[in-house]
Parts: structure tokens; C-alpha cells; sequence
């Protein structure tokens, strides 16, 4: 079965050092694939190249295992995108919306009602779209990505911007949407919390590299648990963790973080007492996404779990 | 249906509640009633019974020098923002070329609806003018017409004007998708409207430059309408071309 998303080598390079090198994507058909990375990593740039919207340098895409570039584009027809901030046509309602893009994609008519009940817009979709609100516009946007029945969705931070209440509308959409409709998903996200509670597979850019891609799992086994620690003398305490062969740092003027290593927090805790300092807080670190996206950013090598 | 007409039925929903239609009728309409109303206002020494023929020349000659000198290349280059500038809002660009269509299809769209609409403007034109010319039979009996006008001399100029003018419909076409900013259609459509009053002026030049080109038809004796008909269809020909291996190249950033 081929991947949903393969890329071989990928590159596009902006002046300034901006864009994506030799990227080398393996999504499976089926996942939902977080792709995570700092503003300005190069996850857009990605994106416009396996829409072909942006030209690779070098490197080549493959959608289900047919070639897209710019002399064979019907690799398209199994997406559906959403890219950065919805394109809708304000004076047009979301019902004339969707009838612009399905006249274009020629799909069968009742397909609007399917997919406006599908992101819950049935209520609102005679409503001019400029009256819409940004979680109304986004589902509106994904409601015409969904219009020529895509195998693959590809959304870029479709969070962005979203209240609370919207982001979990939004997760649950996508998970029925993996879960009922067999559609592979990825998502790019700078929010990692966001990637963390519904993806199963994540891919980690880095300034334009790719430094990791494996299943979520594999990820969190390898985020090594964090201790903080917040006391009345935090220098002091940081000095005599480091004397004891600590990997110690300071996160704000108050806490230290302590990469767990060979001794427990018990240990550390009875060193640090036992030197006459107060701990006032002693936790370890839930092993967030973010804890590890701090590992792959200071650890140089890459690694590639996939 | 081809992907080209299914592109052009998606390009005409997209007009409704825009003013795109209302210019059609209303840029023609300004044109008579101005010309209409001048008339009427004007003192006309009295002749012995001017030939009707010869009045009706005249009147639609007048309506089509101003309307093709000002009113045409300026809702020509309006039009084109508008239509170009749907598209530009929300940078519905990334939308439509992400679609499994061939991408010139968008962009043939834009052209072929931005030459409906000024068909549209001409077919107006040639409907409004009989009625303003009734109109002065009422106000201004002096002006001398009488009667019919001269349906076929008043067709082949409006079919010769329109197709002079179609260079400059592909030229802004290109230019409003090209650039994002309304500002950039138009400052090159009022700005070469406003060359043209000069350019279009002159015996030499005038039938060379695109904004004057549909106003060459009526200069003269009409010794320059074959060379405009001739270079608006195949200049216009050449831009489309152009602008086509342009977009197409294109990438949305």
C-alpha cells in the first residue's frame, strides 16, 4: 500500500535561509500526522509543495503513490486543503460557497448539504460568510476541503486563531473524520498540546529539516522525565545539583528543571535538604510534546524513528 | 461539461451581489445621458431641415468618441480589478489552484467573463443610443433627427470598437491577476486612459497605442479601423499568450 503523503528529498530554499531541505515524508494512509515545528520552520513551505502551489527546487511528491509536479496535477483530486487562513468570498453565502468550488470540482449537488452537516453549518449556510465567525469560517473552509470527497486533508494550523470551545470542535471533527470516514489527515501545528491529543503520528521540522517521524508513542518513549524544582536559594541549589553531576537548568528566576538521570527525586530532594535549603515545590514534569520539542532543539543529532 | 465552462459557470456565481453587472449598464447610460443632456442644453443655430441621416452620424458618432476615449478603458480597467480582485481578498488563490482543474482554466475564466461584461457594455450602448436619440426628437427638434438610426453603420462600428478594445480587456486582465494590489489595475488603467486622451490625438501615433485603439475607429474617415479590429484581436491574442505562460509559471506564496 503506498503512503499517503511520500516526499523524497523536498527542497524549496528562500533567500535568507528560510524554507525546507531534503525532506523526506512518510505519511500513512490512515494517520493522523501532526507536523510539528516553530513559526518560520518551514511547515507552510511544505505544505505549498504537496499542493504544488510552490515548485520544489529538488525532490520529488507522491499522493497514494502518484506523482504530483506541475505537468500532473491529478494527484489533487484526492485532497481536500485547507491552507493557513480560509479562502471564502464574503458577499457570497456559505451554501454559494461551496456551489462555486463544486461547480469546479463538478461533484454531484446534494454533496453541499452533506458536507455542510458534516462541520454543522446546515443552520447557518444561507448566511453571507463575511457575518461569520473564525470558528464558522474555518469550518466552512474545511467543509470545501471535504467537498470532492478526499482521501487526504491536508490543514495547515487549522486551530489558529480558534476559542477554546472551537479547538475542541475542531478535534472532534477531525478524529470522526479519521475514525468514520477513512480520510488521513495531516495537520501542521506550532501548538503542540494541540498535535498531542488527537495525532498518531507526528513529524518534527526543524529550520526546514525534519528531525523526527515515527509514531506519537515512539515519541513520548523517548522524552526523558523532568523534574522541577522551586526552593528559597535557587542558585545555590542549582550550584550543588550541578557539583553532583546534574543536568540542571533554570527555567524562570524561581524553578529549576533536572533531567532525570541516575538518581531519584527522593535523592535530590534529600541532597538539597540536606544542604539547608528549603524545596518548596518538587514535581516531575508531565512529558509534554513541548518537553521533547526542547530535546530535539538542543540535541544536534538527527534522529529519524521511522 | 469541459473544465472550462464548469470554471466559467463558478466565475458568474461569483458576481451576484457585486457591482460587476450594475457597471455594465450604468458606464453606458452615464454616456448617453451626458451627451443627451448637452445637447439639450446647447443653442443650436437654426438650419433648414438638417438631413436626418446626417444628425444621427453625428449623434452616435459624439456618444462613441466619448465613450471610448474615457468611459470604456476606465470600466475596462475597473472591471478587471473587480473581477481580479475576488480572488486577491482572501488570497482565494491557494484555494482554487490547489483543485484538481487545470490551472489555466481560472485564469482563461477571468478573461472570457471580463469580455462578456464589456460585450455587455456595448450591447447596452447600442440599445440606449436610439432611446436618447428619441429623446432629443422630443427636447431638441432643432438637432435634426428623425426617425430610425442607422442600424448597420451603428453595429459594425460598435462590433469594430469592441473588438479594437480587446487588447486592452487581456492587457488588464493580465496585469489586475498579476499583482495583488488594486491600487497597481488601477493606476495603469487611469493613467494609460489618460495617456491615450493625448496619444489618441495624434495621426501618427494614435493607432499604435492600445488605450486609443477602439477610439481609432471613429477618427477619420475610419482609415485605421481595419489596422485596430486587426491589432485588438491579434495583440490581444499575443498578451493572453503571454499572460497565460505567466500565470501558469505562477506560485502562491
Amino acid at each position: 500500500m503506498h503512503p499517503a503523503i511520500r516526499t523524497r528529498g523536498l527542497t524549496r530554499q528562500f533567500p535568507g535561509g528560510f524554507g525546507v531541505r531534503g525532506l523526506d515524508l512518510n505519511v500513512p494512509e490512515g494517520s493522523i500526522y501532526g507536523f510539528l515545528g516553530p513559526n518560520g520552520a518551514g511547515k507552510s513551505t511544505t505544505i505549498r509543495l504537496l499542493l504544488d502551489l510552490l515548485r520544489p527546487d529538488s525532490g520529488e511528491v507522491a499522493l497514494f503513490g502518484q506523482p504530483l509536479h506541475r505537468g500532473s496535477r491529478q494527484a489533487l483530486a484526492m485532497v481536500g486543503a485547507l491552507v493557513e487562513s480560509p479562502s471564502l468570498y464574503g458577499h457570497l453565502t456559505g451554501r454559494q460557497n461551496l456551489e462555486v468550488t463544486r461547480r469546479l470540482l463538478d461533484v454531484p449537488r446534494p454533496r453541499i448539504n452533506a458536507v455542510l452537516q458534516r462541520v454543522g453549518l446546515l443552520d447557518s449556510a444561507d448566511r453571507r460568510t463575511r457575518e461569520y465567525s473564525l470558528g464558522m469560517r474555518q469550518r466552512l473552509a474545511i467543509a470545501l476541503a471535504l467537498l470532492g470527497q478526499p482521501r487526504l486533508l491536508i490543514l495547515d494550523e487549522p486551530s489558529n486563531g480558534l476559542d477554546p470551545g472551537g479547538i475542541l470542535d475542531m478535534r472532534r471533527l477531525l478524529r470522526q473524520l479519521a475514525a468514520e470516514d477513512g480520510i488521513t489527515v495531516f495537520i501542521s501545528s506550532h501548538l503542540l498540546s494541540e498535535i498531542d491529543q488527537i495525532a498518531s503520528h507526528v513529524g518534527v521540522l526543524l529550520a526546514g529539516e525534519l528531525r523526527f517521524e515515527g509514531e506519537l508513542d515512539q515519541l513520548r518513549s523517548r522524552v526523558k522525565p523532568r523534574l522541577l524544582i522551586r526552593c528559597d536559594d535557587p542558585l545555590r541549589a542549582r550550584d550543588l545539583l550541578a557539583a553532583s553531576g546534574e543536568i540542571v537548568a533554570s527555567r524562570d528566576a524561581d524553578t529549576l528543571v533536572v533531567t532525570l538521570a541516575e538518581k531519584s527525586e527522593a535523592q535530590l530532594n534529600r541532597l538539597l535538604v540536606g544542604q539547608g535549603i528549603e524545596v518548596s515545590h518538587l514535581a516531575r514534569e508531565v512529558a509534554s510534546l513541548e518537553a521533547l520539542f526542547f530535546d530535539l532543539t538542543v540535541d544536534v543529532p538527527m534522529e529519524n524513528a521511522a | 461539461m469541459s473544465a472550462q465552462l464548469r470554471a466559467l459557470s463558478a466565475e458568474m456565481l461569483k458576481l451576484r451581489g457585486t457591482l460587476a453587472l450594475w457597471m455594465c449598464l450604468i458606464a453606458p447610460a452615464t454616456v448617453v445621458a451626458l451627451y443627451v443632456l448637452q445637447v439639450s442644453f446647447s443653442k443650436i443655430v437654426p438650419r433648414p431641415a438638417p438631413d436626418p441621416a446626417e444628425s444621427w452620424f453625428f449623434f452616435t458618432q459624439s456618444i462613441f468618441v466619448l465613450w471610448s476615449f474615457l468611459m470604456l478603458p476606465l470600466l475596462v480597467t475597473l472591471q478587471s480589478a473587480l473581477l481580479a480582485g475576488l480572488e486577491h481578498s482572501d488570497n482565494q488563490w491557494k484555494h482554487l489552484l490547489a483543485l484538481p482543474v487545470p490551472r489555466r482554466v481560472h485564469y482563461l475564466a477571468k478573461l472570457l467573463v471580463l469580455t462578456g461584461l464589456v460585450l455587455a457594455a456595448f450591447v447596452v450602448l447600442l440599445l440606449l443610443i436610439p432611446v436618447g436619440g428619441w429623446l432629443l426628437v422630443l427636447l431638441k427638434p432643432a438637432f435634426g433627427l428623425h426617425g430610425m438610426p442607422p442600424w448597420p453603420a451603428l453595429l459594425k462600428s460598435a462590433a469594430a470598437c469592441f473588438a479594437a478594445s480587446w487588447l486592452i480587456v487581456t492587457l488588464q486582465t493580465w496585469i489586475a491577476i498579476r499583482w495583488r494590489s488594486f491600487t497597481v489595475a488601477v493606476a495603469v488603467g487611469m493613467s494609460a486612459t489618460v495617456i491615450g486622451f493625448l496619444v489618441g490625438q495624434s495621426e501618427r501615433f494614435g493607432h499604435w497605442y492600445p488605450w486609443s485603439m477602439p477610439m481609432q475607429v471613429f477618427a477619420g474617415h475610419g482609415e485605421h479601423l481595419p489596422f485596430v479590429v486587426f491589432a485588438g484581436v491579434l495583440g490581444g491574442l499575443v498578451v493572453t499568450a503571454l499572460g497565460l505562460a505567466d500565470y501558469l509559471r505562477r506560485e502562491i506564496g
